[in-house]
């Protein structure tokens, strides 16, 4: 009774924040959706609802195909393979084992998830290598399917009896309002994930893939995820769309159809979900068109389609690859509420106080090829203490940033956080725990906001943010949205950006992006915060307001080591110094003790004082 | 004179057939070779890996094809030298033109952009546009290529015997121009200036380009001639086996199968590659031993897997994403 009660009540809460978000633009979408669902009834004239239903179908492969291409920004060549394992998957157990309808095409779009986590590998690739391993791919199982006929049936294809669906006769009719509803399921589900944490990490891995993994976001598992989802999705409507045409037909899966789809996505746009819809249904309408020309000129059908999305997709790219539906946003737009701000509840963060240091570097050494980076540094940071690493350079202060933030592995030694070892742990496992790293100032998202940016530094606090709980907006992953941001919002105002949360990183000047830079790091709740060359090129007064936010960050109780250059902001702001040469450690002690010492300034050659 | 056993009988054979496959692999071979130090002299180059080189190709060889006999079937012999290599040259115009104006239009501008999506999808694009037109000029479902050389002269209409094993006499041919073709251009990347300014872009492209290298007119040359190499090899090869509008791309594909392998080392490297995928093909195709054989049904999807689980699972660092 209690659980009804409480499942009640968030229904009813669910109900309200859909009702506070309605827009004129999601009336028009749900009654377009209706009206089309309606088509099958209508009987209109010259309208073929196997080929319609098809082409939904299609259009549902080519949605999820939006997630690996659009979302997550992977060109895959290899779409159609998915579709052509969920088919032949279904059609030998529909065939052959005698199965009913809906556990053959499960099976289908299980077996095409299982392929998609297979060869799934590709996707911590570069990519130009996923593209490669995708068309492989394509080409693997459209020449297998053609060397066994004893799987794929040969020029014949295999031929299915005819069977029910959901227990309706599976008719165009019923094939058709399948297939419009998984449509809409597959959109509704990719919509909130794009939305949702996982689309924010997975665009931010598109954008710079090293800037979201130093901040702790899992570079292959998100991409695995939108890969895979794909692969099911395409599995899904594979195995359905055989069933409708009745048979499986190894000539229907030529990598062709793998293009094809990545043709629709780029035509309808990838940037927007619905786009990969919009661009399945643009190649529809210009069969209509291009189909009685191919007969007046004589041409074989299939070669003439082939050239007209080949050309077609030579356009869209010379137009700057946008895609329809991104061309028609402002127009669009008009009809879209401007998102309110929303602002959640604050949490306080406390973290149990660990006594003893929080970080200790034991006896690190690393060399590249034959040169040595670093020599056997070792050194302790207490909470709430900023250290520098100083030294000309060569002296291995990056080197020894890196292996603590685990951007490279020690060739000896150790790294100890609260007293546990990090050593063979990567950095997204490092982030989680609490160790926190900014890059250089060059690097950004170029297509985030400010808020967006320091969220992607938030992800790795998120329990709730994971693919399949944000596609169904549980009442869980709906709360903890709302607090990241609010958590995002405390990070930016803690560094003085609190006015420009909704501001596009490309506008922000470079001292506010170093600022944003630490927000993010921040976002993460850290212990540690490892900061890389924070003032390099910075002007005096923006040296006084870093140094002055690096001094309120310990004041949280944060260690902060600092890999800089300007000894400027090294005095404003560190406790202690260690001064690094050649590999290894010469000097450490307070800012005065240091400046004063011979060896130091031999590491300098004596040009610089500090 | 003792009758061989039945034993020495087998051997026999199976030497035999070894020698068979091993011939006729190295032919197949020499020509993926070709096609795969392209594609990793290209990659070298450029970062990128041209989806349409097999099918550039198959634009020549259905060019030339066209010059020589239009789209009708045509026999085995019957190509007049003269008219003969007048159509290879018209092919290889073709191939080449095709090869820098993809490379100018759909390819060189992404890259300056940092646009994966634009050449991976721009040269899909010229892939299938040009698999799309072949196969609507050549409507048949296989073609065989005129044969300008009189092999069927040699031997036993085309056939020697070398220890007792049936050898194609075009075989070693093919496999003698493949490796001039292969060992020449290897020669004039070292020595020539045009093969050094290459290296140079392969080594620093930006640095190349700052001290004055043209760069770009450069990578399209290359890409031209790429295509020129493997077209005359896939042409020598052609009057032995029927032709057809995806010849061009599976010998692509193979290339690529092969220059994976090695994981775009030098071309020279990259051309061992695809002799080696020609010999494992024909192997998988015919050896058997005992009575377990995997047949020709495997030939083309085993390596294929094979590359695929090996870029997946074991990627080469310079394949990986950049990461913290």
């Amino acid at each position: 009774m209690n659980a009804f009660a409480q499942t009640g009540g968030e229904l009813r809460r669910a109900v309200e924040e859909a009702r506070a978000e309605w827009s004129r633009g999601a009336s028009v979408v749900v009654a377009a959706v209706l009206l089309v669902a309606l088509v099958p009834f209508l009987s209109l004239p010259g309208v073929r609802l196997d080929s319609l239903a098809d082409t939904v179908y299609l259009a549902v492969a080519a949605t999820g195909l939006g997630l690996t291409v659009g979302a997550a920004g992977l060109p895959s060549l290899g779409a159609g393979a998915f579709m052509a394992v969920g088919a032949f998957t279904s059609s030998l157990l529909v065939a052959r084992s005698g199965w009913p309808l809906e556990p053959a095409v499960l099976a289908g779009a299980a077996a095409a998830l299982v392929a998609g986590l297979i060869s799934g590998g590709v996707v911590r690739l570069r990519r130009a290598f996923v593209a490669v391993g995708t068309w492989l791919l394509a080409w693997l199982v459209w020449l297998f399917l053609l060397a066994f006929p004893s799987v794929s049936g040969g020029s014949q294809g295999l031929i299915l009896p005819p069977k029910t669906l959901l227990g309706l006769d599976a008719t165009p009719t019923v094939h058709f309002e399948v297939a419009l509803a998984l449509l809409a399921l597959t959109a509704l589900a990719i919509a909130a994930v794009r939305r949702g944490a996982p689309g924010l990490e997975l665009s931010a891995l598109r954008q710079s893939p090293r800037l979201a993994t130093s901040l702790g976001v899992r570079l292959a598992r998100r991409r695995l995820g939108a890969f895979a989802a794909s692969a099911f999705v395409a599995g899904l409507a594979g195995a359905l769309s055989v069933q409708l045409a009745a048979v499986a037909d190894p000539a229907a899966y030529d990598p062709f159809l793998s293009f094809k789809l990545l043709v629709a996505v780029l035509l309808g746009g990838a940037a927007a979900t619905l786009g990969p819809a919009a661009g399945v249904a643009a190649l529809g309408l210009i069969g209509l068109v291009s189909d009685p020309l191919a007969r007046v000129l004589q041409l074989p059908l299939e070669r003439f389609d082939t050239a007209v999305a080949a050309t077609l997709l030579v356009f869209v790219l010379a137009l700057g690859g946008g895609g329809i539906v991104p061309w028609l946003e402002p127009y669009l737009a008009r009809l879209r509420r401007q998102p309110g701000t929303r602002l959640g509840p604050h949490y306080a963060f406390d973290r149990e106080a660990a006594a003893g240091p929080v970080l200790k570097a034991v006896e690190l050494r690393k060399s590249f090829g034959g040169v040595v980076a670093l020599d056997g540094v070792s050194f302790e940071l207490a909470r709430g203490e900023i250290v520098a690493l100083v030294g000309p350079n060569g002296s291995g202060k990056t080197t020894a940033l890196r292996l603590i933030s685990g951007a490279e592995p020690p060739d000896a030694g150790r790294v100890l956080f609260e007293g546990r070892e990090l050593t063979a742990e990567p950095t997204p496992e490092r982030v989680r725990l609490g160790v926190a790293r900014t890059l250089q100032a060059t690097a950004y998202f170029p297509e985030l906001t400010a808020l967006e940016s320091v969220l992607v530094g938030r992800s790795v606090r998120r329990r709730f943010g994971g693919a399949v709980r944000t596609a169904l907006q549980t009442p869980n992953a709906r709360g903890e949205a709302v607090e990241s941001e609010a958590k995002a919002r405390e990070a930016l105002a803690f560094v003085g950006l609190a006015d420009l949360v909704h501001v596009g990183t490309p506008q922000l000047t470079t001292s506010q992006r170093r600022l944003v830079a630490l927000a993010s790091a921040l976002a993460s709740e850290p212990d540690l915060l490892l900061v890389d060359e924070l003032a390099a090129g910075a002007g005096s007064d923006e040296l006084e307001r870093l140094a002055e936010v690096v001094t309120r960050i310990r004041e949280r109780g944060i260690a902060v080591l600092l890999v800089e250059h300007n000894l400027r902001l090294v005095r404003r702001a560190a406790d202690r110094v260690l001064v690094l040469a050649a590999g290894r450690a010469v000097a450490e002690g307070s800012v005065a003790e240091v400046a004063d010492s011979e060896v130091v300034r031999q590491a300098y050659l004596g040009t610089q004082r500090l | 004179m003792a009758a061989p056993s039945e034993e020495d009988a087998q051997e026999f054979l199976l030497m035999t057939i070894a020698l068979q496959v091993f011939v006729s692999g190295l032919a197949a071979g020499g020509v993926y070779g070709l096609f795969a130090a392209g594609h990793t002299l290209i990659y070298r180059l450029t970062g990128m890996v041209n989806f349409a080189f097999g099918d550039l190709v198959g634009l020549g060889v259905f060019a030339t094809l066209l010059v020589l006999s239009g789209t009708a079937p045509v026999t085995q012999s019957g190509a007049h030298e003269p008219r003969f290599m007048g159509a290879l040259v018209v092919g290889l115009v073709f191939c080449v033109s095709a090869g820098i104006l993809t490379y100018v239009g759909l390819v060189q501008p992404y890259l300056a952009r940092g646009s994966t999506i634009g050449w991976v999808a721009g040269t899909a694009a010229v892939a299938f546009a040009i698999r799309a037109a072949i196969g609507a000029a050549f409507q048949r479902s296989s073609y065989v290529f005129p044969d300008p050389l009189p092999f069927h002269r040699v031997g036993n209409s085309g056939f020697i015997r070398i220890a007792g094993a049936q050898v194609q006499a075009r075989a070693f041919f093919v496999i003698g121009l493949a490796l001039a073709l292969a060992l020449g251009s290897a020669w004039l990347l070292e020595k020539s200036r045009f093969g050094q300014a290459l290296r140079a872009v392969a080594d620093d492209a930006e640095g190349a380009r700052v001290v004055g290298v043209p760069v770009d007119l450069l990578i399209a040359i290359a890409f031209g001639l790429v295509g020129a190499l493997a077209m005359i090899a896939a042409i020598a090869a052609a009057p032995g086996e029927a032709v057809n509008a995806s010849t061009g791309t599976l010998l692509g594909l193979k290339g690529l199968v092969a220059a994976l392998a090695v994981r775009f080392g030098p071309p020279l490297l990259a051309f061992g590659a695809g002799l080696l995928l020609g010999v494992v093909e024909s192997a998988i195709a015919n050896v058997h031993l005992g009575s377990w054989q995997l047949g020709p049904s495997y030939r083309e999807v085993l390596p294929l897997a094979f590359v695929l689980l090996l870029i997946a699972a074991w990627p080469s660092r310079a394949a990986l994403e950049e990461q913290e």
